[in-house]
């Protein structure tokens, strides 16, 4: 149930890795193919996103390889279960350094298991990019070698939608809001920065609740928000309970001017096959969408569609942030000139990156730093696209949101 | 205070699901005596199965019983004679670690097939619901609500009304008496079983209209559900239905009132505060056991 | 019988060589990767040692002992945080404090539990183990909830990193298969014994049934939680629903059963087969769906093939082939893992 943005660090990671060599253990000569490992939740309770990432990851390495290679070097990814569990996290790290001697490592797909991936692969002097770790905790336990592939440390990602929602007319706006959120390292601070800067600005908390990620009946919380009549729902979901609202609010006939998840509306058709042409108006934060475009992204789905079908609003966030990973390896390895790790890891503490999900560029402890920001993205006629700030729309936000169907 | 109501509505409503699902395991606990922790894993498997019918008919997901629950009774049969009826010796302790080896296969093979992608049922009708007072009650809920009451009324017309049901409840009451008046109680177990699967394959298609579900969700059910059957007294189907009321009223109640982060505590402070006064639950008969 | 004393001295060099080899593995096989599955290796033998004294010893089967381990790996992290101590040896000082402190909350829940018998004991172990799972999510304040508690990390090198935890791990296994012998041949494990054949007949007879299940609850809680202590440490961060995992409490259950309920060297044997061809095949294979149902499929095979563990069925065909020999024949040699397992009595 925790699907971190760890695509986009995976790929990144894994291209950093196929690039640098390892810190110790690994020399690679030039042109000869190197491995990249990475550890994915492939089952347990965070097997959701792994397939979507290991495409985005595919994709890349075979891109790439058409290329000529990161630097020369062909690539071959490997990746290993850790079925969700710490104990094999801390495994599939440790073999893949020193059993598999891979050159590059990349992080797991969830950011519970990153934090003590993390401490193992540090260890060894490997660069640890990484999709999924984004909350306060990872930053600040002394790593230099992390780097969150990712438009903005997981706490701003709602600061657009709080802009938005200041920026609309005194007349327009909510005249208060609902908030509920998982207890969670990836919802809850987002939603909690959101909820105080909009209190700073004077708008009304009418509910707000915390409940147990290991949740399974959202029901009852659903309808506390529902009942409390707010026209703003700012809700710290994963994919299970983003539908789940949705439907309780459907069902009571609550129909608030406003909506937006942390995650969910972002997972494709996940989130539409289910909901139909209720996902309407709803908003989600998100730092790619199929139409968005920056660097490389119409490419990226038009190839992406050809290899594994589907149609456009399908892609998940996941395998955009999977080959965005790959996109700043590649760069990061041209910029240094070399795959090692120790080179690698010099080389992303500075600099921007162009990516599909946009410019990338991180601080010391590896947060993306720029501000380029996390856009919100809004479903419209069964699309998703970005709609704010205007800089990046492809159309104008509906608001107030059309009622259900 | 409307809010407490809506609760408690929505209580009942999902507690007939558990209820439902409840009645299985504890069945197959009284006849058999074995604690068959994949129960929750199996109901996985029939909502997987009705989705599967569901996906490829197109029809309405209550209509999918029609087969999930004779294909799930004959798969119970089967799991029954391979893998519990060789158990002879520990049998109570060994049928966990087996009834969990099949969890663990069904949610392997589950993943396999349909990936660990979250799915959920949905009837065209799922939104649809109409207004009590100030608030809605959801059509599917009140119908998977009326599967459940209707289901279990089945299972007690069997039992107190047909010489079936009188030697299932001989062989709760006494396994070795049962036998020596003749009972075939290893058919009867094997049947109990399958009986027990097929409350889990309605209860699977409930479960799958009403939640998003994938492989991995039988965790959270199967623990659920041993709470309600020990509550409720292990064996006494009654006694798992009133539990099942009990703990879902409660731990909703608990989410609007107090807060949904001790909800589920209630369900366990419920257990442990029952169990302090009735060892053997609401309706469980105090019996000296040994493993 | 007259080979009793040679039988002794076989089974006590076995030990010793045993322990020996155990001692050596670091120096044997420095790498980390062996290293680390030591630690786990080692950790479920202790964790399959000490859920024995319980459920193989009074046949009361906790489903629940993950609660415990994760309830240890708690009390030391939260200790370490508060002592504001570093990342280094000290930290390992502080496990028996977790283990007294997961003593007395063993205390607490056996009062509680062992009320009940067989399969509600069961059932309200696992009940207790959610309980705690709950309380370490959601008092926030304490335990830091959702987001995990950090431990502080030593600052030793990679290729060295893993030798103080697997000493530890091995420090703890040692103590707890001492227990366990000790307790084996004592009155008290007598009593324990007597207890799992038929609880009320000891009761009759003398044996103080409560007092002696509520013992054996606690040594086995306590092992499990300074075992879960030092993991914490080793994996430096925790999580509630990582370390009150239902995966380990049913991983020793399952070891224990393999090697043999009861016996001294069954779990050790079970946790040894397990442990490392289970991190081994997710590994390699994990990453295909069909790693769970290969599993499920190996668990089955072994219990419905062995349902009495390897070790009392391995000794049952030693007996048979000894016995089928002819009194004239030589002590058959010793098993090379020294135990004295408990005959299976009646089912």
């Amino acid at each position: 149930m925790r699907r971190p943005i760890t695509a986009a660090m995976a790929g990144l990671g894994l291209a950093l890795v196929a690039c640098g060599g390892s810190g110790g253990t690994a020399t690679t000569s030039p042109g000869t193919p190197i491995t990249i490992g990475v550890s994915v939740s492939l089952s347990g309770d965070f097997s959701g996103d792994g397939k979507a990432l290991e495409q985005g990851y595919d994709l890349w390495a075979e891109d790439i390889n058409r290329n000529g290679g990161l630097l020369g070097h062909q690539v071959t990814m490997k990746y290993v279960d850790d079925a969700s569990s710490t104990q094999q996290v801390v495994t599939n790290y440790q073999n893949l350094i020193t059993v598999d001697k891979v050159a590059l490592v990349f992080g797991p797909f969830s950011s519970l298991l990153t934090i003590p991936a993390s401490t193992v692969v540090a260890r060894y002097g490997y660069a640890f990019p990484e999709p999924a770790g984004g909350g306060p905790s990872v930053f600040n336990r002394g790593l230099t070698n992390l780097f969150f592939v990712q438009p903005a440390a997981v706490e701003d990602n709602l600061v657009s939608y709080t802009q938005f929602l200041l920026g609309l007319p005194a007349d327009q706006r909510p005249a208060s809001v609902a908030y509920a959120t998982q207890d969670d390292p990836f919802t809850q601070p987002q939603v909690d920065k959101a909820k105080s800067l909009l209190e700073a600005a004077g708008m009304k908390t009418a509910y707000y609740k915390v409940y147990p990620a290991e949740t399974t009946d959202f029901t009852p919380i659903a309808l506390q928000v529902a009942s409390s009549n707010a026209d703003a729902v700012i809700l710290g979901t994963q994919l299970p309970d983003a539908l789940a609202f949705v439907q309780t609010f459907i069902q009571q006939h609550y129909n608030p001017k406003t909506i937006i998840e942390t995650t969910g509306p972002d997972q494709g058709s996940q989130f539409s096959g289910p909901l139909g042409a209720n996902t309407e108006g709803i908003m989600v934060p998100a730092g790619w969408t199929a139409n968005a475009t920056a660097y490389g992204n119409d490419t990226f789905v038009r190839e992406f569609i050809a290899k594994y079908g589907g149609a456009a609003a399908d892609i998940s966030g996941d395998s955009a942030e999977a080959y965005s990973v790959g996109q700043v390896v590649d760069q990061a390895a041209t910029k240094a000139g070399s795959i090692d790790n120790a080179k690698l890891i010099a080389a992303m503490h500075s600099g921007t990156y162009e990516t599909i999900q946009g410019p990338m560029s991180f601080d010391s402890t590896g947060k993306p730093q720029g501000g380029v920001g996390v856009y919100i993205e809004q479903w419209q006629g069964g699309q998703a696209m970005f709609v704010y700030p205007a800089s990046v729309a492809a159309a104008k936000p509906e608001y107030p949101k059309n009622n259900w169907q | 205070m409307t809010l407490v109501l809506e609760a408690a509505v929505l209580g009942i409503l999902t507690g007939g699901v558990y209820a439902l699902m409840a009645s299985g395991l504890t069945l197959i606990f009284g006849v058999m005596r074995i604690i068959n922790v994949g129960h929750g894993a199996l109901v996985v498997l029939g909502a997987y199965l009705s989705f599967a019918i569901w996906r490829a008919l197109n029809i309405d997901p209550f209509l999918t019983l029609v087969i999930t629950m004779p294909v799930m009774f004959g798969i119970g049969l089967v799991l029954e004679v391979v893998f519990i009826r060789p158990l002879k010796t520990d049998r109570e302790a060994l049928s966990v670690l087996v009834t969990y080896a099949i969890a663990l296969g069904i949610e392997g093979l589950l993943g396999f097939f349909f990936t660990s992608n979250y799915v959920q049922l949905r009837a065209w009708y799922a939104n649809a619901s109409f207004p009590i007072g100030s608030f809605h009650v959801t059509y599917v809920y009140v119908y998977g609500f009326v599967l459940c009451l209707a289901i279990l009324a089945a299972i007690f017309v069997m039992l107190y009304r047909t010489t079936f049901g009188a030697s299932i409840r001989a062989t709760m009451l006494n396994r070795t008496a049962a036998q020596l008046i003749g009972i075939d109680v290893d058919r009867v177990s094997a049947i109990a079983f399958g009986i027990g699967m097929a409350t889990a394959a309605a209860g699977g298609v409930v479960f799958g209209i009403t939640n998003a579900f994938n492989p991995g969700s039988h965790y959270d059910l199967i623990s659920r559900l041993l709470t309600i059957i020990v509550l409720g007294g292990l064996g006494s189907l009654r006694g798992a239905i009133i539990a099942a009321l009990v703990m879902l009223v409660s731990e909703d109640i608990t989410s609007v009132l107090i807060s949904p982060v001790w909800a589920s505590f209630v369900f366990f402070v419920i257990l442990v505060l029952v169990l302090l006064v009735r060892p053997q639950g609401l309706y469980g008969v105090r019996v000296r056991d040994r493993l | 019988m007259k080979n009793l004393p040679r039988l002794r001295l076989i089974q006590g060099a076995g030990v010793v060589a045993v322990f020996a080899v155990a001692l050596a593995v670091p120096a044997l096989a420095p790498d980390p990767a062996t290293t680390n599955i030591a630690v786990f290796t080692m950790m479920y033998i202790g964790l399959a040692t000490a859920w024995n004294i319980m459920g193989g010893y009074t046949g009361y089967i906790s489903l629940g002992h993950a609660g415990f381990f994760g309830f240890g790996a708690y009390a030391l992290g939260l200790l370490l945080t508060h002592l504001k101590i570093a990342g280094g040896y000290e930290p390992f000082l502080l496990v028996p404090v977790a283990g007294l402190l997961t003593a007395v909350l063993a205390l607490g829940i056996g009062w509680f539990a062992l009320r009940t018998r067989a399969a509600t004991f069961v059932i309200v172990t696992i009940a207790f183990m959610f309980m705690l799972q709950l309380l370490a999510e959601n008092l926030v304040g304490l335990t830091g909830g959702g987001a995990g508690l950090s431990f502080p990390s030593p600052t030793w090198s990679g290729d060295f990193f893993n030798t103080p935890y697997y000493y530890a791990m091995f420090l703890l296994a040692a103590v707890g298969l001492g227990a366990s012998w000790l307790i084996r041949n004592s009155k008290f494990g007598l009593g324990l014994l007597a207890i799992r054949d038929d609880e009320d007949k000891a009761l009759a007879v003398g044996v103080p049934t409560g007092a002696f299940k509520l013992t054996a609850f606690v040594i086995s809680a306590t092992l499990v939680g300074m075992i879960g202590g030092v993991y914490g440490y080793y994996v430096t961060y925790i999580y509630p629903q990582f370390v009150v995992d239902p995966l380990i409490g049913i991983s020793m259950v399952l070891m224990v059963f393999l090697g043999g309920l009861g016996t001294l060297s069954g779990p050790v044997l079970g946790a040894l087969i397990l442990e490392p061809s289970q991190l081994w095949l997710a590994y390699n294979y994990g990453a295909s769906k069909l790693y769970l149902v290969f599993y499920a499929a190996v668990f089955l095979i072994v219990i419905l093939l062995l349902p009495r563990g390897i070790i009392p069925s391995a000794l049952e065909l030693l007996e048979r082939w000894r016995t089928r020999s002819g009194p004239a024949a030589p002590a058959p040699a010793a098993p090379s893992t020294p135990s004295t397992p408990v005959k299976a009595v009646t089912p």
